[in-house]
């Protein structure tokens, strides 16, 4: 057997191991794991717990914007009905689309990683909980005061997808577009912290032996969501934040009088809103891989080839995003690579959907609950799917773009690729963690309403699109033929509503909450690792895996997990640990020693809501405060962590000794801060292309830039930078005010060559909210005056560490990351100064 | 799609003649009055009065004519009977000069239907 | 706008039906009868596969035997879930190529009329221009076009960005800022054609209607040759032309022949012989028109007309007859 990191994969021959445990070990996992009681609540960052907020959370929102979707169903019964005005229409149609596509659907999968990863995986917890913690709170507050404007009339009203200059300060002079704008800042800032948990949890934290190709495909479906969330979100990011400026600071990046573009927002929007689809899509899918098996009672057929289609998915998904722009006018070359890519995308979806027909032929399946509801679903989804491959096609999307038809599609698409998956993966795993299981009687009445509503619903609106129905009509006059289908439309909402409501009612009757004392059970005898018995320390022992359904292969290793014949059956620190593995054949690389719960995580959540929901209303002064505020509670979080212990080494189990701290490329937090500086350098990617993009659409409004050759000492001093941030890692061994030395020297460089860079621009009379240029120009400066600002944060919190004695040698994860953050920045200041200098006047 | 009947309608009448003798209007039957309520429709009277039953437009220039069989005066001024009302409906001005309400090109069926229609809303 | 209760007679029926058959199936001219065809092929195709799926899902959950073991393997995966599709797929994006650049080719062939639309915050500004592209007479919310030979329509926006929209003469294009966008369609009939805009534009985009009437080429010209502005006749409509100029109206409308020259609203030249009023949402005439004047929010709220309640009864009528005069 090779090995990865030098680990002996001989030694798993070890486990089960056979001599009884002390009995007082389970005790001490109790005790430091113990269930939070009153206020603690609040402070709790297990997964088991935040795993449930977070998808209760989601679902309340999934409620919410259905209660907007009836609203506007009634509104739309008969033409020119007066139920709502068109004012609120306008905003409660741009609610539903919001809170369903960024309130509820990305949590909701997101929270279904939280909860279920680390079982499935047996882990104790996710690597970095106080930051589940943290993108819990912060969605939870921020959406529902976000979802408060509609009670108040100050609720976006531009779509989703908010094109300018619809959403321009002329057109959309009130702040209802800065809810949305400021609104769906933190519901960003908490995906990203959700995928880059994910990820580095994913890849490092699986149980010993579970290699790439024995990983449960959920898990690998969470894996591209999350790497997918990293690529798509900064591009939205970006979006909203210049949108945001535009409006607040009269930078035209959008207004086409000034040299600015809407296409640019359609492009930033669509490149993250496409792969959005897919995000949302893959790890219900991931969810249904999971299930079909369990009711089919057989392995899965075609693993490799599903986990090659979700990993195709995630790269083709780049490509499709302007086939929402069919019909602005791009040049048939054009539309054709995005009609092409838009139709090869559904090829992997098509291998999925086989082999869940292949998974169901290759056993014998049973009608239960999620049985029903993934049947269901891949009748749903098939039919989206196709009517997507017609929308592919550009000529026939001139006919149905922005149509109803659209709407019939989207929704087929959605309700066949997440939302019943989802509703199977509530009946299923529902017996995991609570004490009884739901109703099978009811789930049938429920299946059957959801479904026969669904398609009673949508099915109709096909033909209004046909029947030339545009989208986002707050109302319709009659002498079209539209009546009819609508009347339809709206009788399958509300039945489609009763399943729901009577869904409700079987969670209320049945659904106890059981972190802490026992479950239903493994009651569709699945076969992965999420059904081994677990308390809130998640499985007593961490097993070997051999196989992708354990359960099935070893009809004792529940029994022998239980009994601590495994990995770590006791905490070796007396602290929350969990087992770092390798990426790809997770080999016990060291052992994690993971936060408890905090309160700061949760006010941190608070003042980033503040700051936002603040800056929204224009306090201007409250917003500073609770941003500071927040940022001090993230520093007093964090200051907590990286302490190494005072143990060389421990045994995990069987006498196999790792460490108990590690730094560099091995370690999860470079992982982590590898994934943030992804995330950073993509936003500033993104604005890299949107100076471009105005350069190659706006050129007559352009300057000239200056001199290249003027940009060298720029270009030198951020090269200075980047070489002593780098070196800064390595003096640390010699000395910790030396090391601490090199990074306030790369920081200085850094901020001097920004300064240089900004007179040189300024030299040239461009201003911000001259042109399009100004604006992307200034936007590129003020990103890299931003990632700065940060860097001297961490340098100074590196140095009041230092003074504390918490800056350990010859290698500290504080010092390393800072550093990298660094060199990071130093390569970001070096794209800025070269790249708009290139794009000369022609 | 085809073009709304209404459009044509109201086309059509633009060209039809104007013969009052014709505006005897005959015992109100159901036929006519949901006749007359479509004329209505179709003619956009709404655009100016509140139409029972009408969601769209709901006009505020003139009276809301929800019960306009209870009324004993047209406007204020004529006796409120089917075969005046008809009249009024489609050439305001020349009985009531002074009046905003225009005079409305309609056929002669649509000024009775319209009548008996409106002759037929009273208050429940 | 009927809620009371189901269909009671035949031209509540007739309304129902009135959007069959569905516009997109249902072309006029060239620019929308290949993507009918597309369509159909389509809707056939797409119902044929998804009933492949559901007898393969049967098969998989009622099946015994032989088939149901075949399709439990990867093979099958290989089969259906990867070499049909992209044989199909093949195809069709051949198709969709070659159509999409027979349909956006020969921009401009030098035989089309030549119109820019150009969408507003909720209406449409119609320039006919000529061959050399220069204005020759405005209107808006209608357009009128000869049968048989294509329009060239120069698309842009005065605002936000909206799209233009007559599925029975062709597919949409968005009206973007900043942007020219060309489409081209034709009628073959003379008739009505309906129109809507299609991207969302704000508050009353629902109601952001139009007509295009595509005439035989003979009443076509001599429907080109009666745009001239019609005169002032008659004690009534000239009092309405003397208030068009003082109450306020000629600030944003232009009545050509005229001093009223406004350009926020529409040209009001020929507004009488218009078929509707406030852009394709109710038919004109004159009692449509004076409850327009008068208080235009009601019909369609959120326009950028002001209500003129202060308007006497009798200034309401004479603007009314000036304005339906205008032809």
């Amino acid at each position: 057997m090779r090995s990865e990191t030098g680990f002996d994969p001989g030694l798993y021959a070890r486990f089960p191991t056979q001599e009884p445990r002390p009995p007082e070990e389970e005790q001490e996992l109790r005790r430091i794991w113990c269930a939070p009681k009153g206020w603690e609540y609040l402070t709790v960052v297990n997964n088991n717990y935040v795993g449930i907020y977070y998808l209760g959370t989601a679902f309340l929102f999934f409620l919410l914007a259905g209660v907007l979707a009836l609203l506007m169903r009634v509104q739309l019964a008969a033409p020119l009905v007066d139920i709502l005005p068109q004012a609120t229409y306008n905003q409660v149609f741009t609610m539903h689309g919001t809170v369903m596509m960024f309130l509820f659907a990305v949590p909701a999968v997101e929270a279904a990683g939280v909860l279920l990863l680390p079982q499935m995986l047996a882990a104790r917890d996710l690597p970095f909980p106080r930051l589940s913690a943290y993108a819990f709170w912060a969605y939870a507050v921020g959406g529902l005061c976000f979802f408060a404007s509609l009670f108040v009339g100050l609720a976006p009203d531009g779509g989703w997808f908010m094109y300018p200059p619809l959403t321009s300060k002329a057109y959309s002079p009130g702040i209802n577009t800065d809810f949305w704008l400021l609104g769906i800042g933190f519901i960003e800032i908490s995906a990203i912290a959700g995928a880059i948990e994910i990820i580095v949890g994913v890849l490092r934290t699986r149980a010993p032996g579970m290699s790439l190709d024995k990983m449960p495909i959920f898990a690998w479906s969470m894996l591209v969501f999350a790497v997918m969330i990293v690529i798509a979100f900064p591009s939205v990011i970006l979006g909203t934040l210049l949108l945001e400026i535009e409006r607040a600071f009269n930078w035209p990046f959008f207004d086409a009088t000034r040299g600015g573009d809407p296409m640019l927002w359609q492009h930033l929007f669509w490149f993250f809103g496409h792969p959005e689809v897919y995000i949302i899509f893959l790890p219900a899918a991931g969810l249904m891989s999971m299930i079909v098996p369990t009711i089919a009672q057989t392995e899965l057929v075609g693993y490799r080839l599903i986990v090659l289609a979700m990993i195709a998915t995630g790269f083709i998904s780049f490509g499709v995003w302007a086939h929402h722009m069919f019909t602005t006018g791009m040049p048939a070359m054009t539309t054709g690579f995005f009609s092409a890519a838009s139709m090869a995308v559904s090829v992997p979806a098509g291998i999925q959907v086989f082999s869940w027909i292949g998974t169901l032929a290759a056993g014998k399946p049973r009608f239960n609950a999620p049985g029903l509801f993934v049947m269901g679903s891949i009748v749903i989804f098939v039919t989206g799917g196709l009517t997507g491959v017609m929308v592919a096609l550009v000529p026939f999307d001139w006919q149905a773009h922005d149509s109803y038809f659209i709407v019939a599609h989207l929704h087929y698409v959605l309700m066949g690729g997440m939302v019943f998956p989802l509703f199977a993966a509530f009946y299923y795993w529902t017996p995991m963690v609570s004490r009884r299981a739901l109703s099978e009687r009811l789930a049938k009445w429920v299946f059957a309403l959801m479904f026969v509503g669904m398609n009673v619903a949508f099915m109709p609106m096909h033909l209004a699109g046909l029947m030339g129905m545009p989208r986002r009509v707050y109302t319709y006059l009659p002498g079209n033929g539209w009546d009819l289908p609508n009347l339809i439309s709206t009788l399958g909402a509300f039945m489609l509503a009763a399943g729901i409501v009577l869904f409700l009612i079987d969670l209320a009757r049945n659904f106890r909450l059981a972190p802490a004392e026992g479950n239903a059970g493994n009651i569709y005898r699945a076969g992965s690792l999420e059904w081994l018995p677990t308390e809130l320390y998640s499985t007593r022992s961490i097993p070997v895996v051999k196989s992708r359904e354990p359960l099935w292969d070893d009809p004792g290793i529940s029994d022998d997990v239980e009994q601590g014949r495994y990995f770590l059956p006791r905490s070796a620190t007396g602290l929350r640990e969990t087992i770092v593995t390798s990426p790809l054949l997770a080999e016990p690389q060291y052992l994690q020693i993971m936060p408890g719960p905090s309160v700061w995580p949760f006010a941190a959540a608070i003042f980033t809501a503040g700051f936002f929901l603040a800056l929204t209303v224009q306090a201007y002064a409250f917003g500073l405060t609770s941003g500071v505020l927040a940022v001090i509670a993230v520093l007093r979080w964090m200051w907590e962590t990286d302490r190494p212990v005072d143990m060389e080494g421990v045994d995990i189990g069987a006498d196999i000794r790792v460490p108990t701290y590690m730094t560099g490329p091995r370690s999860h937090g470079w992982w982590a801060m590898i994934i943030l500086l992804i995330v950073l350098g993509m936003i500033f990617v993104m604005a890299l292309f949107g100076n471009a993009f105005l350069w190659s659409n706006q050129i007559t409004f352009w300057q000239a830039p200056p001199v290249f050759g003027n940009a060298l000492p720029i270009l030198g001093l951020e090269a200075m930078g980047v070489a002593v941030a780098l070196a800064a890692r390595r003096i640390l061994s010699r000395s910790v005010t030396m090391s601490l030395g090199a990074l306030i020297v790369a920081a200085a460089a850094l901020i001097a060559a920004l300064l240089l860079d900004h007179r040189q621009w300024q030299l040239t009379g461009l201003l911000p909210d001259m042109s399009g240029q100004g604006a992307s120009l200034f936007a590129l400066l003020a990103l890299q005056a931003t990632v700065l600002a940060i860097a001297v944060l961490m340098a100074g919190y590196t140095i009041v560490r230092a003074i504390n004695g918490l800056v350990t040698r010859p290698a500290n994860n504080t010092v390393d990351l800072t550093a990298l953050f660094l060199t990071y920045a130093g390569g970001q200041g070096f794209a800025g100064t070269i790249v708009p200098r290139l794009l000369d006047v022609v | 799609m085809r073009f709304t009947g209404g459009m044509i309608g109201s086309m059509a009448v633009l060209l039809t003649g104007c013969d009052a003798a014709a505006l005897r209007p005959a015992a109100a039957d159901g036929a006519a009055i949901a006749r007359g309520r479509e004329a209505a429709v179709r003619l956009g009277c709404g655009a100016c009065h509140v139409l029972p039953g009408v969601d769209w437009p709901r006009g505020r220039v003139g009276p809301a004519l929800s019960e306009m069989g209870d009324r004993a005066l047209i406007a204020g001024r004529l006796p409120n009977r089917p075969d005046i009302l008809a009249h009024f409906v489609r050439d305001a001005p020349a009985l009531l000069p002074g009046s905003a309400m225009p005079a409305l090109p309609m056929r002669d069926r649509d000024a009775t239907d319209i009548a008996a229609w409106l002759g037929s809303l009273h208050a429940d | 706008m009927q809620t009371d209760g189901p269909l009671h007679h035949d031209a509540d029926l007739a309304r129902v039906l009135d959007g069959w058959p569905p516009p997109v199936l249902d072309p006029a001219g060239p620019y929308s009868e290949p993507i009918t065809v597309l369509a159909w092929a389509l809707l056939i195709g797409g119902t044929l596969v998804l009933a492949l799926v559901l007898v393969a899902l049967g098969v998989a959950l009622f099946g015994s035997g032989r088939t149901k073991a075949r399709l439990g393997g990867e093979k099958a995966i290989w089969i259906f879930g990867v070499a049909c599709p992209v044989v199909v797929l093949t195809g069709l994006l051949v198709w969709g190529l070659t159509l999409t650049s027979h349909l956006s080719a020969g921009l401009p062939t030098g035989k089309e009329m030549r119109v820019r639309v150009i969408g507003e915050m909720w209406w449409w500004r119609v320039h006919y221009l000529d061959a050399v592209g220069r204005e020759t007479v405005r209107d808006a919310n209608e357009l009128h076009i000869p049968t048989g030979i294509p329009v060239l329509l120069e698309l842009q926006s005065a605002d936000v960005i909206h799209s233009f929209w007559v599925p029975r003469l062709g597919g949409k294009m968005d009206m973007v800022p900043g942007r020219t966008n060309r489409l081209l369609i034709q009628a073959d009939r003379p008739g009505i054609y309906k129109g809507q805009c299609a991207e969302y534009c704000g508050g009353p985009h629902a109601l952001m209607g139009f007509i295009v009437i595509a005439h035989d080429p003979a009443d076509f010209a001599r429907w080109r040759a009666s745009r001239r502005p019609a005169p002032i006749a008659g004690d009534l409509v000239a009092r309405g032309a003397r208030l068009f100029d003082t109450v306020g109206c000629a600030a944003c409308h232009t009545v050509r022949g005229t001093p009223a020259d406004g350009m926020a609203g529409p040209d009001l030249t020929h507004v009488g012989s218009r078929g509707t009023i406030g852009a394709g949402i109710l038919p004109n005439n004159a009692g449509t028109l004076a409850g327009w004047i008068a208080d235009s929010q009601a019909i369609k709220p959120g326009n950028r007309m002001p209500p003129y309640r202060q308007l006497s009864a009798d200034d309401l009528r004479a603007l009314t007859a000036y304005m339906a005069s205008r032809r």
